[in-house]
């Protein structure tokens, strides 16, 4: 699930940026420390969308650094369980297979396939149905519900089901291009 | 509160659950006639007949071994659904079992009463436990049905993986890292093995291979088997419902029982002939009875309150007579005088004289237990009466003079501490406090009658206000 937030950090800036253009280095290297990160609490933060305030700086002492308290507004991405996502497949093996739905991924083990779908081996491993209208391999798009996360303080991560109703593929890799 | 749903409860439960239970040990050969399945059942049933039973008793009346039986019981304590005592006690002690067992009318007097032998036995006795059999059986089912519920819908499980070579386990959430750069399969972080799906418990009975059929066979399975379960157990579920807002019979501790019981038959009987073989039971269980001192008495003698030695519970009502202080009494509080501190000394002496006098008279009073109900009547309605003519000074002083005549009589009102039940004893609190309430109104002289007779809720600041405004004028 997505989320629009206000979040806070300490920027340390170098001295060099120090002049007229302190503020756009302040954002531009907010941006480039923040975005795509995964905190446990929040998520993966996908965008920052704008700066509330900065505050005082202060100086280090020795360094000459300056440290800003900056507080920010952004989107986070947390998925949850019982969260219906959709992913692009990335790899398929006999145990299951791994998807990704934006920064975050998710295995779908092979109990959790429908029954009906068997795995193929081969140049490009598969998983199909018996009469073979539906297939799920590389970068075919699925529909996949989360049972399980594991959060840690840097990495989220997930497996799914496609074993419900409405769940499975959603479109064949050659379509889609 | 009739045993009986709950009885009808536990049968159902003995032959749903516990129907081929056998106690023997795996050791021994299993053959035609030493095989007691079946005979949970009758034990369980018997049970329902009993409230505490001596287990030799119990053995007897069943024709079973008693170690075959202890076995048995043993197991239903495991399973939460017995209760079980254990004591070292003499001959005496086993007696005073009997006499409790003679009380409750549906046990068999054993004829234990003849002999007399001082060695101490280590007695067991058991006693079914309604309260928490209801709640075994009701999670018993609920566990049932979620096992195979979790079996059937398995796609919220998370599958697991076990490496076969050092036993180590995985979670589908450790996927990850488990992936190999070489090959389609999970490797183990420790040793490299190749990891396998760790299939679930009741599929790996007839799982051979694991392919999609088996699970599909397997699934029907559980489905079935949950259908039955409803099916099956549907008389069990019905009685569990009609159980439910039914209060639980409560037959205590085997003391507590055996106290109640013990003074139920006193009650009911009333005949002083087996006094002394009762009074013994005040010395506790397992004491060494002394021949050629008597029995040890103990006589309390609270103010117009007897305490029943024989009950193990504190009577509630002798420990609410304390004197409150005055700034815990509030207005609405339901007190005696004697609470609020507001008896005169020599009342209290008085009561305390008359105390050992009725112990004597006692013995008498206790076959007036006709007379006692009349008696109890009569107060309620001789107080009704008191509170209309509160006013005309000419009923009042009749009154007192009834109230005089009571007083007389008013020593065997507290015999009725020898009710069962303990609600019917907070009843009776209520009517000792008017009891007491008679003695003191006849102190104050016949002038002043109305002085606050059934106002107990008056504030009690009045009185002690007066007193200290006297004091001050005194000094």
């Amino acid at each position: 699930m997505f989320f629009h937030m206000v979040l806070e950090r300490n920027m340390q800036l170098h001295p060099r940026h120090f002049g007229p253009h302190l503020r756009d280095k302040l954002v531009a290297k907010l941006m480039k420390d923040v975005e795509g990160t995964c905190s446990g609490r929040h998520g993966f933060v996908v965008a920052i969308t704008g700066v509330d305030s900065i505050g005082k700086g202060l100086i280090r002492d020795g360094t000459g650094f300056v440290t800003f308290p900056v507080k920010y507004q952004c989107v986070v991405f947390r998925p949850f369980k019982g969260e219906i996502l959709e992913a692009v497949v990335t790899m398929v093996n006999k145990m299951g297979f791994f998807a990704e739905a934006g920064p975050v991924q998710i295995f779908v083990s092979n109990h959790l396939i429908p029954d009906d779908m068997e795995f193929q081996s081969g140049d490009m491993p598969n998983y199909i149905t018996s009469d073979g209208s539906v297939k799920i391999q590389k970068d075919s798009e699925v529909r996949l519900k989360i049972i399980g996360t594991r959060v840690d303080a840097t990495e989220i991560f997930c497996i799914g089901t496609i074993k419900d109703d409405f769940l499975g593929v959603i479109n064949e890799p050659g379509a889609a291009a | 509160m009739s045993a009986e749903p709950f009885n009808k409860l536990v049968k159902l439960a003995a032959r749903a659950f516990y129907d081929d239970i056998t106690t023997k040990g795996d050791n021994q050969p299993k053959t035609a006639r030493g095989d007691n399945r079946g005979m949970a059942v009758v034990v369980l049933d018997s049970l329902t007949r009993r409230q505490w039973v001596r287990e030799e008793d119990l053995a007897k009346d069943l024709k079973l071994h008693s170690k075959q039986l202890r076995r048995t019981l043993r197991f239903f304590e495991e399973e939460k659904l017995v209760t079980r005592d254990h004591r070292r006690e003499t001959a005496k002690g086993a007696k005073i079992y009997s006499a409790a067992i003679a009380a409750t009318g549906d046990g068999q007097q054993t004829g234990k009463d003849g002999e007399e032998k001082l060695k101490m036995h280590t007695h067991s006795y058991c006693c079914l436990d309604y309260a928490q059999i209801y709640d075994v059986v009701r999670y018993r089912m609920h566990r049932m049905k979620k096992k195979l519920k979790d079996e059937l819908d398995n796609r919220n499980t998370i599958q697991e993986y076990i490496c076969p070579t050092c036993g180590r386990r995985y979670s589908a959430l450790d996927a990850l890292r488990l992936i190999s750069p070489n090959d389609e399969y999970f490797h183990c972080e420790k040793c490299n093995g190749e990891l396998v799906a760790e299939s679930d418990k009741l599929a790996a009975e007839e799982m051979g291979e694991g392919d999609d059929n088996a699970r599909r066979r397997r699934r029907e399975k559980l489905k079935d088997m949950l259908q039955k379960i409803e099916v099956q157990l549907k008389p069990l579920t019905d009685q569990l419902t009609r159980v439910k807002d039914l209060a639980v019979p409560e037959f205590g501790s085997l003391q507590a029982w055996e106290a109640r019981a013990s003074a139920a038959v006193r009650a009911m009987n009333g005949d002083s002939s087996n006094d002394a073989s009762k009074s013994s039971q005040g010395q506790g269980y397992g004491g060494t009875p002394m021949p050629f001192l008597g029995e040890t008495r103990v006589e309390v003698a609270l103010s117009g309150v007897e305490v029943k030695e024989e009950d193990s519970k504190p009577d509630p009502a002798a420990t609410s007579m304390k004197v409150l202080p005055p700034w815990m009494i509030k207005e609405g509080m339901n007190l005696t005088k004697e609470q609020r501190g507001e008896v005169k000394q020599e009342m209290r002496d008085n009561n305390s004289g008359s105390a050992g006098l009725r112990d004597d008279k006692k013995a008498a009073v206790d076959e007036k237990e006709d007379e006692k109900k009349i008696q109890d009547e009569y107060f309620k309605a001789y107080y009704a009466a008191l509170i209309k003519r509160q006013q005309e000074q000419e009923a009042a002083n009749r009154e007192q003079q009834e109230a005089a005549k009571f007083s007389a009589t008013t020593s065997n009102i507290p015999n009725g501490v020898f009710e069962t039940t303990s609600d019917r004893r907070v009843g009776m609190k209520a009517k000792r406090d008017e009891d007491d309430y008679v003695e003191w109104e006849e102190a104050p002289p016949p002038g002043n009658p109305v002085h606050k007779i059934n106002d107990l809720n008056a504030p009690a600041e009045e009185s002690g206000d007066d007193e200290d405004d006297i004091d001050w004028e005194e000094g």
